[in-house]
This record gives structure tokens, sequence and C-alpha cells, in this order.
């Protein structure tokens, strides 16, 4: 249940963010007429600062941060990229203008002066219009970088966004320089938001640790060890290595030492919860073949394959939702129309995908069952020979139809994120995979157990003749069986298509885990699979840290080995059709 | 059974007269080992097109010397010891002035023994580690001086402290790692703020220096989960030579992990134009790449270069040349670059004659291609400009910075050190 808990969290947390953006919105367009009567004198102020020269240019610009206009931030922004230029007038004066997106049919663009926000006219009133190359960009050198950049990260202090604020503060706090801190404590008075105020109070014992008043310097160390803050560890471990005075430096070195335990409360935390989340994508990947290689004995090795049908479905839908496919397999024309949604229409693209990925593959299973399985159930070499075949004929077609290289799948916004709780970051599809493969498999367990097609299929498993003795249609039970399977892989293809790669061979790259989630399991048993999953992922993510992703993966692989050497059944040993021989 | 004869004979001659010129006397013979099969296909069959797009430029003006030029194309069919029989084809049986291919350094290091046994001339136009150095082989290549090095300067220079290596397991990002570890400590760089972790052998040499992933890896969470902390101070910087489709799953955890290029910016070695085409390129936006050349860029020639290249694919009539979606991207360029020099040396020594033609590129000769001028020096590599580019959500790159005329240095272990020692 702790598990439905966070999957219900997935949809608010989506709520509360689309409020966040609302409100966000809102308070831009506030802010934006209450500075409406500023920006005449911000212009003015705005355009000298290129113009001028020296110490007096460096001064204007470090004034724009009082100013925090659009404008400003977006000339700023273009400056250091040679966007902004300067328009020698005839009279010797010097015009800052930036050039228009829109170009007419020469390719040249009208330019709008900085200085007055209207169009640069000639003495006569007429528009003028430039050629990309045609205006000298105002230069900059490095040290008028640096304080553009300066003056930009003042500005993001007083950005709606709490990310953007919260690692504004953190640069500011990174530079260690003095000159920051009143400007850091004076926001430290006006910020809301958590967050941002740890941050705040990070950057300021960050920016404090160069004190030359040492009880100052402690008070930032321990200050720091409290916050726990992952970021000032290297600075710490410096103090703790120097020849500061020695109450400084046994301070540094608790506080290192605290934060370092921090820190491996928060790797073992997230290393359960990566575990967790591999766990449940093998899980969701090898269900589907728990129930056609497990229940029914078909070993189908182009289970991989639905998968893939599932995860192209949802490129399809994605495409459809926005801007149209066209695909041209074996001299064909197929138009997938466009709906061109944005916002949150868009953005619910996924949710109409999953159960489409999963009448794909599964009227793809049916089709497979039909024409292929249903001569092969009484031999199971025969049907892994022809499953192989039928895999590489339906991997040749996406590529035919697809084209050989990998098809782009954007997420939706709400699966690429993540909620950070005292720094163990819990990403939004990661979350979703576990909730998803609680669902299924709860979904799975209900049909089994509790449907009467469920009593069916468990009866056909377990003893086909006698099933059909008592007048269960055998073969039409064996058809859904097999297709609910492949629906499954397709459920599970569609996840995958939002962590990785959609291509002709995504089946191929997990083919290998299902089966190894299956037998370690033990066929036939759908909780064993489950344990199995789990345990995979988990003992994989555990040895990653310390030996890395290549040993790791070879270590569980060879321990996967010895483990069926001792159990060759596998976790749970069931009786089922597939081990009567 | 007459007719049949006459019709096949017909059929025949047809044949004949429409492959690529079979018919013409005066030509000459020019290799092109690519992968046109297998896991490679996808990267290299872009460079069999672009050849083909050159010999067709090079031959509507008039060829090499007054010969056109012939392509005998093969297929090493991303199979290592295959690159080598089909070089030894090339070499022996259609005796080809020079040729033109590779992709991976692994092929590359297959076929030399052939090229140098045979006397043979290749032109080898993808990144790769260095420390290599054939009297048969010209590297128009990116070195790592070309590419990671100038990256790195450009990353020191935005204020970036701590550097986080992640590659695939094989030899380009094992050994361009090693020299970026000699290079960001001549920089003052210290070893602790090198994230991805070190080995050490008995010796306490470091064997190999970041994080690695086996090709096709698709679980990144806990190397991204690492990378966060790392990046917690705000100024840190990942170098990702990851290679092929697992750069998908990497770059969704890093979006899921909430890193964004402002605070922790990922420069990849790996990444043109033309693998952007199959990435989710939204969750790239602002993220760095090197390369000495972007489609992107507003010379002349390159605007020239982009357009005919589409009007020929547009015309084309070679099996397997897709036509939709098409981009150049640096790799492209360099094989372009290389047909051009080899063409220059040819009638600078007024010869085919491999020996003459190397004197000649030695001597060094000049092009200006698409990415700006290159110049082919005495050690066999290019001395061209390096770009540093920001990705669009277009898949296309904004060009962030210029380094002219780079001069390549295949060997850069060691000496790094040296020059700080100097000091």
């Amino acid at each position: 249940m702790r598990m439905f808990k966070i999957s219900h969290h997935v949809p608010s947390s989506c709520a509360r963010a689309i409020a966040v953006g609302v409100l966000a919105a809102f308070l831009v367009s506030w802010s934006f007429t209450a500075r409406a009567e500023d920006t005449a004198a911000t212009r003015q102020l705005l355009a000298h600062a290129i113009v001028s020269e020296g110490d007096e240019q460096l001064k204007s610009i470090a004034a724009l941060a009082e100013s925090n206009s659009d404008l400003v931030r977006k000339v700023l922004v273009a400056w250091p990229q040679d966007a902004v230029f300067i328009y020698q007038n005839g009279d010797g004066t010097r015009v800052p203008v930036l050039l228009e997106e829109a170009q007419d049919a020469e390719g040249k663009a009208g330019a709008l002066r900085i200085d007055n926000n209207q169009p640069l006219t000639d003495a006569s009133g007429q528009r003028l219009t430039f050629a990309a190359g045609e205006l000298k960009a105002a230069d900059t050198d490095n040290k008028l970088r640096k304080a553009i950049k300066n003056t930009l990260d003042l500005m993001t202090l007083a950005d709606a966004d709490p990310q953007a604020r919260r690692s504004a503060v953190m640069k500011l706090g990174g530079t260690q320089k003095v000159d920051y801190l009143p400007i850091l404590q004076s926001r430290q008075a006006k910020e809301k938001s958590p967050v941002v105020l740890k941050a705040l109070q990070e950057a300021i014992a960050i920016i404090q640790l160069k004190s030359t008043d040492s009880a100052l310097r402690i008070e930032a160390i321990t200050q720091l060890g409290k916050l726990n803050s992952i970021g000032s560890l290297g600075l710490l471990q410096q103090i703790a290595a120097s020849t500061a005075p020695g109450d400084a430096k046994s301070a540094a070195q608790n506080a290192a030492s605290s934060i370092e335990s921090y820190i491996s409360r928060v790797n073992f935390v997230g290393t359960i919860f990566r575990g967790l989340s591999l766990g449940s994508i093998l899980l969701v990947v090898a269900l589907g073949l728990a129930i056609t290689f497990g229940l029914m004995g078909v070993i189908n090795m182009a289970h991989g394959e639905m998968i893939a049908v599932g995860a192209y479905t949802v490129y399809i839908v994605e495409n459809i939702f926005g801007p149209g496919l066209w695909l041209s397999p074996f001299g064909l024309h197929i138009h997938f129309p466009a709906l061109n949604l944005g916002g949150w229409q868009y953005e619910s693209y996924f949710l109409v995908a999953l159960p489409l990925a999963f009448l794909t593959a599964a009227i793809a299973g049916l089709i497979l069952e039909r024409t292929v399985i249903q001569f092969l159930y009484r031999r199971p070499l025969e049907s892994l020979l022809a499953t192989w075949g039928v895999s590489l004929i339906l991997q040749q077609t996406f590529r035919l139809i697809f084209g050989a290289a990998n098809v782009q799948v954007n997420s939706p916004r709400w699966l690429s994120g993540n909620y950070t709780i005292s720094d163990v970051l819990l990403g939004y599809n990661r979350l979703f995979v576990i909730g998803f493969a609680v669902a299924i498999v709860i979904g799975t367990w209900m049909i089994l157990t509790k449907t009467p097609l469920g009593l069916l299929i468990r009866a056909v498993m377990q003893n086909r003749n006698m099933a059909a003795c008592m007048g269960v249609r055998t073969e039409r039970v064996n058809m859904l069986t097999f297709a609910f399977g492949s629906g499954l892989a397709g459920l599970a293809g569609a996840f995958l298509s939002q962590i990785g790669n959609v291509g002709p061979s995504l089946g191929q790259s997990y083919i290998v885990d299902c089966f190894m989630t299956v037998v370690v399991g033990g066929v036939g048993n759908i909780i064993g699979t489950v344990c199995s999953a789990l345990g995979i992922g988990l003992i994989d993510q555990t040895l990653q840290p310390f030996i890395g992703p290549v040993m790791g993966k070879i270590t569980v692989l060879c321990g996967i080995i010895l483990f069926l050497q001792w159990r060759p059944a596998g976790l749970f040993v069931t009786k089922s059709r597939s081990l009567e021989g | 059974m007459k007719k049949f004869f006459k019709i096949s004979g017909t059929v025949l001659c047809t044949i004949l007269l429409n492959s690529r010129g079979i018919c013409a006397e005066d030509t000459v013979k020019v290799g092109v080992l690519h992968s046109l099969s297998g896991t490679m296909a996808i990267s290299e069959t872009s460079l069999r097109d672009i050849l083909l797009f050159t010999f067709d430029e090079i031959n509507k003006k008039g060829g090499v010397m007054g010969k056109k030029i012939e392509p005998v194309i093969v297929d090493g069919a991303s199979n290592w010891p295959l690159f080598a029989e089909k070089a030894k084809q090339l070499l022996e049986q259609d005796k080809v002035a020079c040729t033109f291919g590779c992709w991976t350094s692994v092929s590359r290091k297959s076929v030399l023994p052939v090229f140098e046994k045979d006397n043979g001339m290749l032109f080898y136009p993808v990144q790769y580690e260095g420390e290599e150095l054939s009297k048969n082989i010209f590297y128009t290549a990116e070195a790592v001086n070309q590419q990671a090095t100038p990256a790195v300067d450009y990353l020191l220079d935005q204020g970036k402290k701590k550097f986080y290596l992640i590659g695939t397991d094989y030899v380009y990002p094992q050994t361009t790692n090693l020299v970026l570890l000699e290079y960001l400590q001549s920089k003052g760089v210290p070893v602790e703020n090198i994230g991805g972790g070190l080995k050490k052998d008995d010796a306490g040499n470091v064997t190999s220096a970041g994080k690695y992933t086996p090709f096709g890896h698709t679980d990144y969470q806990q190397i991204v989960g690492e990378i966060k902390q790392f990046a917690a101070s705000g100024d840190a910087c990942v170098i990702n030579t990851i290679n092929g489709d697992s750069n998908v799953p990497f770059f969704k955890e890093i979006a899921a992990a909430g890193i964004t290029s402002a605070d922790c910016p990922v420069v990849s070695f790996s990444l043109s134009e033309d693998e952007l085409r199959s990435l989710p390129t939204k969750d790239l936006v602002g993220e760095l790449g090197c390369w000495t050349y972007f489609m992107s860029l507003p010379t002349p020639e390159n605007k020239k270069f982009v357009s005919d290249f589409n009007s020929w694919l547009t015309t084309e009539k070679y099996p397997g040349v897709i036509k939709e979606k098409r981009v150049t991207c640096s790799p492209m360029v360099l094989s372009y670059d290389g047909v051009y020099l080899w063409k220059a040396a040819v009638e600078k020594a007024k010869s085919f004659d491999v020996d003459k033609v190397r004197e000649a590129l030695e001597a060094g000769v000049e092009f200006t291609g698409p990415g700006g001028k290159v110049t082919m020096q005495k050690n066999h590599h290019v001395t061209k400009n390096v770009y540093i580019g920001e990705t669009k959500a277009d898949g296309q790159f904004k060009i962030v910075k210029t380094f002219d005329q780079v001069f390549g240095e295949p060997f850069l272990k060691g000496t790094f050190a040296k020059k700080t020692a100097a000091e």
C-alpha cells in the first residue's frame, strides 16, 4: 500500500507544479506593471553602460543589478554573445541597438534602439535595416563579461523561479567574495522559499569561511556542518588539512566528518531507492514473459520485440499529439495527422499512449500466437527457434518502417524532474515506474485470481487436458493469455521509451534481463519474478558504487549462474506444465 | 536462347553504362572503406555519402589531374577483421591510389598493418585518441588537443573548477581521459576535483581515470546521483565520452535529476549533428560540443557546401542513400577535406604514386573547406580551426568560441607534466 501512496503523489505533484507555474506567471506579469515607470531611466542607464568605457562602464553595469527588468536581462545575455550592436550616428554619437528577429526578403532586419525602444531611423525618419555583419557588435572583454555575469547573477537572485534563485545563490557563495555578503543577507530577510533559504545560509557561511575574524569563521564552519552542506565539503576538507589555527581546524574536521556521514546516509537511502526503481523496471519488462514463458511454457524470444512495439506506439502517439508523422514503409505513404497540442494537453500524451501500447502489443501477440505459436505448444525447442526468427523479422520491419536510427521520444514534463528530500533524489520517472510496477503486478494478480478468465487460465496452465475435458476452450484461453502477456510487454515498452532509446534493437537489450529475472524467480511463479526483479535491482545498485557498472554487471551475472547451480528451479519452485517435460 | 543472350547482353550493358565511371577509360581508382551494415552503419554510411558527393563534385570540375575519380566501395560490415581483408582487396586487387575510410579506432588499428605492408594510403576522418602515427595513414581527424583540451580550456575559462569524467569502456575514452587527467593537473586542477574515480596499478601509476560504462548501458541512476553530489558546489562540469545510444538514458537521467547546463554543463565529444538526429535534443539544450566543424558555421564555403550536398542528395540514385532530414557534421567534413587535400597533393606531386603524394602532403598542402582552412602537417595530422558550440533544440550548435588554426598533436601523454616541471 505504501507504494501506492507514492504513485498517488505523482499526479498531485503535477497539479502543484501547474499551480506554482500559474502563480509564477501572475507574479511576473504583476512585477512588470509595477516596474513600468522606471524603464525609461533603466533604458538610459543600459544604453550608457553599453557605450561608455572603462570604470564608468563597469560602474553602470553594476548599477543595473538594481533594475530587475527583463530588458536588461535580455540585453546583458545578448551582449557577450555579440548580439548587441552599435550604430554610428551621423553626428558621431554611438547608438546601441538590438536587431529584430524578423528579416525582410533580402535577409535584412530592422533595429530597435535600446535607449528608447524606438526603431532606428535615419535623419528623414526612414526606418533603417541591416544585413548580418553590417553593424558592428558591441565588443566585450573578460573583465566586462565578468561584470555582466555578476550583474546577471544578482538579478537572478530576484528570479521568480526558486530553483533559479537557489542556483544563483550557490554560485555567488561559491565565489567566496565578501562583496556578496550584504546582498545575500538582504535577500535572506526577504526570502520565503525554504530551499532557497537553506542555500542562502550555506552561501553566507561559505563566504564567511574566508573571514579573518576567527570566531565568525568557526561559527561558519559549524553552521556548514549543521546544514549538511555537500557543496562545501571540499572547502572544509581543505581547511581541515591546512595550517589553520587549531580550533578552526578541529571544527572543520568535525564538520567534514559529519557531512561525510550524512553523504553516506544519503547514498544508502539513494541506493535502496535506485535499486527499487531498477528492480521495478526489470519487473515491468519481465512480467509479460513470466506469463508467456512462466505460465504457458512458450520460450518467446520475440518478447523483446513486443516491448519495442509498445515503445513505437508511444512514439506515434507523441507525434500525433505534436507535429504529426509521415512514415513510408514498403513504398506506402502513411500519414498520422497532427493535433499540434500544447501545454498540459500535449503533456498528457503518455497517459493516452499507455493503454494503446498495451492494445497494439496485445494484438501483435495475438497474431503471433495464431500464426506461429499455436502449432508449437508441445514443442518448446521449435518454439524457441520460430520465435527467434519472428524477432529478427520484426526488428527488420521496425527498420523498414521507422528507419535504422533511434527515434526521439520527448518525455512529458511531469515525468522529468525530481523530488529532493534532504539530498536524496527521487526522480518522477523512477517514482512512476515503482508505482506502475506495483499497479500492474496487482492488476495481473487480480486478473489471475479474481476473474473467471483468470480461473480458466490457471486451469489450462495446470492441466490442459483436464481443463479441456471440463469444457474449457483451451485454444481461446491460450490465445488470450499470450495476448495478455504481450500486452504487458507493450506497457513495459511504453515506460522504457521515457528513460531510454527507442530503436529497432530495443527489445534485444532487454530480452536477456527478462529471461534472467523469470528464471531466477522460478519459472511459473509471479511472486518469484517480483522477488528476483527487486533482488537483482538492489544487488546491482549496491555493487555499482564499489566496483563500477562494468564489473557490477559481470558480478551479478556470475552470481546468478552460481545461484542457479544451487537452485536450478529458481527462488520459488512451482509445479507447472513447463516442468512436466 | 539467342534472344535471351541478346536481352541479357543489353541488360548487362545498361548496368555497366550506368555504374559509376566504368565506361570512362581515363580514371583513377579510389577506395571507400566504411561499414555499410552492422552497428556502425548508422554513422558510417553518412561518410560514404559525403565521399560520393565529393567525388562527383571533383569529377564535374574535371577530376584529379584530368582523371575522373572512380570509387571502389567496400563494406567493412562493422567487423574489424573484415576491415583488414577489405583493405587488402582494395590495395592488391583494385590497386586503388588512395583510400578513405574507417570510423572506430579498432577498425583503423586492424587495417594499419595492411596499409603499411602494401604501402597504401588511408585518410582517417573521425576524432580519435592519438598516440599513433603511421607513414601510410593521414589523420584528418581531430586529435585530442583539437577537441578535448580546447574544451577543457573553455570550461576553465568559464570558471569551472571540478571535472567529472565519464565514458564508454573502450580505447578512445580511456586514452582521452588519461590525457585529460594530465592536462587538468598541469592546469592546476587538484586530483580530488576530478570526478569519476582513478584506478592505479601496484606502482601507483594511474591506469584509468573516470567512470566507465559498457556499450549499450541503460541505467545511469547511480552515476548521475554521484554527479549531482559532485556538482553541489556549483563549479563543476562533466566531460562525456559516452559513445552511441547510451547517451539517451544518460541525458534523460541528467534532465530528471535537475542538473542544468547552466549549473553543470556536459561537454560531449562523440555527439555531432548526425548523432543528435536520434537524440531527444530537448534534454540537451545548452550542453556543449567541441568539433572542428559545425553545420551552423556562417562562412560562405560552408553555406555552399551544405546547399550543394542537399541538392546532390535530391538527384543521387546510389542505392541506400537516405535523403530525408540529412545534416552535415565534423566527420563528414573531415572526409571531404581529406579528398581535397589528397587531390591538392596529387596535383602538386604530379603523380598518383603513394610515395610522391605522401611527400607532397608532408610538405604541407592546404585547402579551405567548410570548417575553415586546413593544412596537412609533417606529422600526418591537420592544422585546423576548433569550435565550441552549445546544443540548440533543433539539433544544431550555436558556436560560442573559436580557436583559430590549432596544430594537431597526436602524442600528448606525458607532455603536460613535463611542461609544468620546466616552468
